[in-house]
């Protein structure tokens, strides 16, 4: 047990939101950026599709605005989506000069692709690695500008005192040492939660915790029920075939060979939003037109070997590694999964939570600009617009703020909990608790919910709260003790489990991807607002609306 | 009943270890990081493996699977039938635990790249074409498999005198970046010690992506360096042509 340093700025989380977040700290300032992986492993390196920006003069952002909110089921919050999309032009243009690599048009200048629910091909690309190239470039910067990072630190808790933050908990991987890092500032970037589900795009380490921290300490979580899946996942390991690939123009095919979307969205078709050909799939596949295992197919063949070979690179190593299937002779199955989490941490449209210090940025974080539905490509614009925010932000804050003393005794008590599971293990391992858990979320908190469902997941959920009290972990050692990581994971993917389906008992009605069964329209006059969870209970807060009045949701 | 598999797993760290012996069922498309979980769950919670995406999007899995570098959750188990499959922690860099290997030492070698210099402000315009080669470098995922396999570094244990595969790949993406003003040659030729690069393409045979690490970015790399240091006269001719080769002007 040590207190390591002190810092001005911690930012928690080394993906997209949170380099871009460090890299606009005044460089005068002492900013350290802690990760339980190595950076380059985090998440955003798998994103592929693109990133959205005006940039076409035939376009205009208040387009690509209009776009989110109407995507978003109008849950978006009007001047936080204007804010991201007006600034989008720089992002790109940034990045560009930073050095990332972006696809070409024949004359030279970025190439934009179609996705989901744009009026506009508007998504800049490089290739199938949009999210990798993106990455390694802040990863450069972040080089070049010397800026600290801890790798393999693993934060357990967000630490405060006299209603301020006050840096964080963690424990250092190699070692199994409990550290507190003591800082006037934190930044939570700590992207999605998909481990709470069977079925999921997201990897291992989207456990949800900067937002099961956030929440411990008192910090109220929006929208939380809508999460979204992705119509196209690899059946068996749920590895996501991009959007990109409907951009492209593949068509999804049921088993009596039909376009179906033509049913769903007869204006946009494959290229609908995500939450409308999800359910269009799960559709598909509930009244017995999905293959034998659940899904349907995504036909890639006449797009023609250079394009799945060259724009569609992974898709086609995938396909072939993982099922043996070569997509340039044959129709690729596929099936939804969830994929991303639109709520997270509430932020205002700087990143700032309500607990002084402390801010969040990136998929961890709900601002809110995706609402009800985020639309493709608009996730990376997010974390590179918001991640800079809450820099900014956060530099603001450490002039003025002095900061106050780190709580040791949170440091023995993260020991003791330690020590405490430890000896539990033997009793009841958690592993089965966590399975059930994923199992659950996927069959009853899914695609289509209703009341029966839900209140069987909630009572579920709790049930396995009070087993997961009794529970720990079998491994006593203290290198890479990933059992133990895996415990604590477990526990915040927990209390988010149950947010998430609170919330959508208590939304009697259907938007963006929460779509209820027993309430199928939207009901603007009792829902067109934000719920925000603490311990303490639910509060609402209104919608910010701007310019866009909410309409039917059509395409 | 399915089949089953054999694995021999190295457990031990920095002071000593030795392959243990487990069994697991064999299920269709299974990888042998899906194997190493199964052992992980029932027979070894203490077993400690670097992973994250299962879906080689992440380079956190890589390992040595009987003697050859390669990703754990890549490997599909059908390939072993009726063989012992012994897995270890890459050999090239120092253990920690199990398969867990210390690779710090890379990020060490990429904090010496000189990132991108922009020679003009941005928008850039630049051709596709000029792109494309770019794009393939991309494809890394920083596994270190091909750092892992290169004699240099592991028979030799040059590391201190060569940056090694990946970093070459790094630093032929800079330098054929058709709006790079930065110039690596001459550390190429010296700290980087691209030569002690003999093209055994080793490197490129182990890696995931399919990145033809030798053909496609070392080579160019070594004439650079021979055409800066032995023909200075054809370097002018080649630095002055790039722009003109992406049909270019530059602002937009
Ligand atoms: C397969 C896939 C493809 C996608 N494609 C696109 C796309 O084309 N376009 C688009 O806009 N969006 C896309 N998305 C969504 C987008 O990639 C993510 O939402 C975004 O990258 C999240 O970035 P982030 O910085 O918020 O978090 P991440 O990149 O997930 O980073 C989280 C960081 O937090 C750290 N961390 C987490 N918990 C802890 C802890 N307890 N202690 C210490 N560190 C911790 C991790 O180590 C990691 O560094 C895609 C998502 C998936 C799953
Ligand atoms: S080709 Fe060069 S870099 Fe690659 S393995 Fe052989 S010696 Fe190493
Ligand atoms: S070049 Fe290939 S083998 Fe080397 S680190 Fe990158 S992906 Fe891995
Ligand atoms: S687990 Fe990510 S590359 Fe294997």
């Amino acid at each position: 047990m040590e207190i390591l340093q002190h810092f001005d700025v911690i930012v928690v989380g080394a993906g997209l939101a949170g380099m871009r977040a460090a890299l606009e700290i005044d460089p005068d300032l002492r900013v350290a950026v802690v990760s339980k992986v190595y950076p380059v492993r985090s998440h955003s390196v798998a994103a592929q599709g693109g990133i959205n920006a005006a940039i076409d003069p035939e376009d205009k952002w208040q387009d690509h605005a209009f776009d989110t909110i109407k995507g978003s089921d109008y849950l978006a919050d009007q001047d936080a989506a204007e804010l991201m999309c007006e600034d989008a032009p720089r992002v790109v243009y940034e990045m560009e000069h930073w050095g990332t690599i972006f696809s070409r048009r024949p004359d030279g200048r970025i190439a934009q692709r179609s996705f989901g629910g744009q009026g506009y091909p508007r998504a800049c690309y490089a290739a199938d690695k949009t999210g990798r190239a993106l990455y390694q470039t802040l990863f450069e910067q972040s080089i070049r500008r010397q800026i600290t990072v801890l790798k393999e630190f693993f934060v357990v808790s967000i630490a405060t005192a006299h209603g301020q933050v006050a840096g964080v908990v963690c424990i250092e991987i190699r070692t199994g040492t409990v550290v507190g890092l003591a800082a006037k500032s934190v930044i939570i970037a700590t992207g999605g939660a998909g481990m709470m589900y069977a079925r999921t795009t997201n990897p291992y380490i989207n456990s949800g915790d900067g937002m099961a921290m956030a929440y411990r300490a008192g910090v109220p979580l929006k929208d939380m029920e809508f999460i979204q899946f992705h119509p196209t996942t690899l059946p068996g390991m749920n590895v996501l075939i991009t959007e990109g690939a409907r951009g492209e123009g593949a068509y999804l095919y049921n088993r009596d060979h039909e376009r179906f979307m033509e049913r769903y969205a007869p204006k946009l078709m494959e290229v609908a939003p995500r939450d409308i050909v999800s359910r269009a799939i799960e559709t598909e596949i509930s009244e017995g037109r999905g293959f034998d295992g659940d899904y349907v197919l995504l036909d890639l063949r006449h797009l023609g070997e250079n394009i799945i070979k060259h724009r569609l690179s992974e898709i086609y190593d995938f396909a072939l590694t993982y099922k043996g299937i070569n997509p340039i002779y044959e129709p690729i199955p596929v099936q939804p999964g969830q994929h991303y989490m639109m709520g997270g941490i509430a932020t205002d449209k700087h990143g700032a939570t309500e607990l002084p210090g402390l801010y969040a940025a990136g998929e961890c974080a709900a601002v809110s600009v995706h609402g009800a539905n985020r639309l493709g490509a608009n996730s990376l614009l997010d974390t590179l617009v918001f991640g800079r925010q809450a820099g900014i932000q956060a530099s603001q804050f450490v002039r003025k703020n002095p900061g106050v003393d780190f709580p040791s005794a949170d440091l023995t008590r993260q020991q003791d909990m330690i020590s405490r599971v430890k000896a539990a293990g033997r009793r009841e391992p958690y592993g089965a608790i966590r399975r059930e858990l994923r199992e659950t979320m996927t069959q009853y908190v899914g695609t289509f919910r209703d009341e029966p469902r839900l209140t069987k997941a909630l009572k579920t959920v709790r049930a396995l709260q009070d087993r997961y009290a009794e529970a720990g972990i079998q491994d006593q050692g203290d290198v890479f003790n990933y059992d133990l990581l895996a415990y604590i994971e477990t526990g915040f993917l927990l209390d988010l489990a149950e947010i998430v389906t609170v919330g959508a008992l208590a939304r009697k009605e259907s938007r963006g991807a929460h779509a209820r069964i027993d309430y199928p329209d939207r009901d603007d006059a009792q829902f067109l607002r934000h719920f925000l969870f603490t311990p303490d209970g639910r509060r609402d807060e209104p919608v910010v609306i701007t310019h866009y009045q909410p309409k039917e949701r059509k395409y | 009943m399915s089949e089953e598999i054999v694995l021999s797993i190295f457990r031990g760290d920095a002071a000593g270890g030795q392959e243990v012996e487990y069994r697991v069922p064999l299920t269709p498309g299974m990888v042998v990081l899906d194997a190493v979980h199964q052992v992980q769950a029932h027979q070894a919670q203490d077993l400690a493996v670097r992973w994250n995406c299962k879906a080689a999007h992440c380079g956190s899995c890589g390992a040595e699977i009987n003697g050859h570098p390669k990703l754990l959750c890549k490997t599909r188990l059908d390939d072993y039938v009726g063989e012992t499959v012994h897995i270890r922690p890459m050999q090239t860099f120092p253990i920690i635990k199990d398969l867990v290997a210390d690779v710090s030492w890379n990020f060490e070698v990429a904090k010496k790249v000189p990132a991108f210099q922009p020679s003009v402000p941005v928008p850039f315009k630049m051709q596709q074409f000029d792109v494309d080669r770019i794009q393939e470098f991309h494809h890394c995922i920083e596994c270190f498999l091909c750092q892992d396999v290169c004699h240099v570094l592991r028979d030799h244990n040059a590391k201190d005198q060569y940056f090694g595969p990946r970093f070459m790949v790094k630093m032929a993406e800079f330098e054929m970046h058709p709006r790079d003003g930065g110039d690596r040659v001459p550390m190429l030729a010296h700290e980087a010690g691209l030569n002690m690069c003999n093209v055994t393409k080793c490197c490129t045979e182990v890696c995931p992506q399919h990145i033809r690490i030798t053909d496609n970015a070392i080579i160019p790399l070594k004439e650079r360096v021979a055409d800066q240091y032995w023909d200075p006269l054809r370097a002018l001719f080649r630095k002055k042509k790039a722009p003109a080769a992406t049909g270019q002007s530059v602002q937009g």
